[in-house]
């Protein structure tokens, strides 16, 4: 066991856990942050657990949890502040950039990620910044045209 | 699927303190952690079972590219910071191609290009590149004694290095930007942005006339592992980059190349890849060395 300080979510956690253990399941299974989901098994195929690390989009099943001690974590769970929807969670219920959601905490903290970075991207920007996250439903029509009206709404000061 | 039980982690500051911890273990039984990206992939299906993972995050000195005589890449940095770098242009730019598609994004925030070095992987773009612009490897040994190794010689096979267990990788560096330099690289996938079937590097060397003084190839995703092509980029020295020769040099290279056939492409289909791809990477140099 080794003693783990991580910053989640604002919220500094202090946890023994085993060396290998995934920071997704630290996550999931000891902070019990279930918004970060797992959607293959552990190859680091779908993106669906993709969190960020200081500020960047990274696979959780990618890291162990010590790789993350004296960090901060954001989770699906920080988006929001208030109960108040980020612009980008706001722009994905208002052009239903979902339909069964399980891809969809993976894709939110990537595109946030992504949008902090490429503030005016094209379509294809978007879609070439979403190959990392698989969705089997939707076809990614409405998850590009959510990213993309976020961006306009970012651009324009609001939210 | 998860990692078989790791008895320690550290995650030292400094190269001798990584290379003092490596070496209290027996061969193999520590293992260095760059970005993760690959090795974290053999842990959790237990192909590799280290007791020891020694983590090079927090080594500063690992990290960043410095440009003077030439460009040295420290072995901790990323994709990310590669693919931005505007620095690496003309002969260099080719990692800039090749950084800027490894994977995904999320892959591209970790993922460093000592630690595709050392994996070695057989589909992989990083190991190529390096080959076909030059590389020179910097390996430091746990008693301070450091070697320059060429790319050449330090990528022997798929999964395999010249790296001794007892060293670690701190740099790769490559000649500076040249007036009429050069370099490209593409690769083709089943989607976009995945491990290449088939890539292609391309680095020439242009003279006042814009003649084409010296020239590399290198390919991806080769049974074998990354190799040179010198055949076919003999063919390309002398000429100005024309089509006829491009095609001529790439036609070269897919017959002398040994493609395995297997369930992503037949040897025929890897071939014409080479063809494809190789002429409009070539063209891609030449533009870039007259740019």
């Amino acid at each position: 066991m080794q003693t783990v300080r991580i910053t989640v979510n604002g919220t500094q956690y202090e946890e023994a856990v085993p060396p290998r253990m995934l920071l997704v399941d630290f996550l999931r299974e000891r902070l019990a942050l279930t918004g970060t989901h797992v959607g293959c098994t552990y190859e680091g195929v779908c993106g669906a657990c993709t969190v960020h690390l200081d500020g960047e989009a990274v696979k959780s099943c990618m890291l162990l949890a010590v790789q993350a001690d004296g960090h901060a974590v954001t989770t699906v769970e920080g988006l929001s502040s208030n109960g108040d929807l980020s612009v980008l969670q706001q722009s994905f219920r208002e052009h239903h950039g979902l339909q069964c959601g399980f891809c969809t905490p993976g894709i939110l903290m990537n595109m946030t990620d992504f949008l902090a970075r490429h503030p005016e991207p094209s379509d294809d920007d978007i879609r070439h910044g979403l190959i990392g996250n698989l969705c089997r439903c939707t076809g990614y029509v409405h998850i590009v045209k959510a990213v993309r009206e976020a961006a306009k709404t970012l651009a324009g000061g609001a939210g | 699927m998860f990692p078989a039980q790791i008895e320690e982690y550290v995650r030292p500051t400094t190269v001798a303190e990584a290379l003092a911890v490596n070496a209290r273990y027996d061969e193999g039984d520590a293992l260095f952690i760059a970005g993760g990206q690959s090795l974290m992939q053999a842990l959790k299906s237990r192909m590799a079972r280290p007791r020891c993972l020694i983590d090079l995050q927090a080594i500063d000195a690992l990290k960043g590219i410095e440009y003077s005589d030439g460009v040295r890449i420290g072995a901790m940095t990323r994709y990310v910071d590669i693919a931005a770098d505007e620095r690496l242009r003309g002969r260099n730019a080719a990692l800039r191609d090749a950084a800027a598609h490894v994977g995904d994004r999320q892959v591209r925030n970790r993922g460093t290009i000592g630690g595709s070095c050392c994996w070695n992987y057989l589909a992989s773009c990083t190991p190529a590149v390096v080959l076909g612009l030059g590389g020179r490897m910097h390996l430091v040994a746990a008693d301070g004694t450091r070697r320059v190794v060429p790319a050449t010689e330090f990528l022997i096979g798929p999964l395999e290095t010249a790296r001794r267990a007892d060293e670690l990788l701190e740099a790769v560096s490559f000649a500076g930007a040249t007036d009429r330099g050069g370099s490209a690289y593409r690769k083709w996938g089943l989607v976009k942005d995945a491990l290449p079937v088939v890539g292609v590097c391309v680095c020439v060397e242009l003279d006042a006339a814009g003649r084409c003084s010296a020239a590399s190839i290198a390919l991806s995703g080769l049974a074998a592992g990354a190799q040179l092509a010198p055949a076919g980029a003999a063919l390309l020295v002398g000429s100005s980059g024309d089509a006829t020769t491009l095609a001529r040099a790439m036609d070269a290279v897919a017959a002398a190349v040994e493609a395995q056939s297997d369930k992503w492409a037949s040897t025929a289909y890897r071939q014409q890849l080479i063809r494809t791809l190789g002429a409009d990477v070539a063209a891609t140099a030449f533009a870039r060395a007259t740019a």
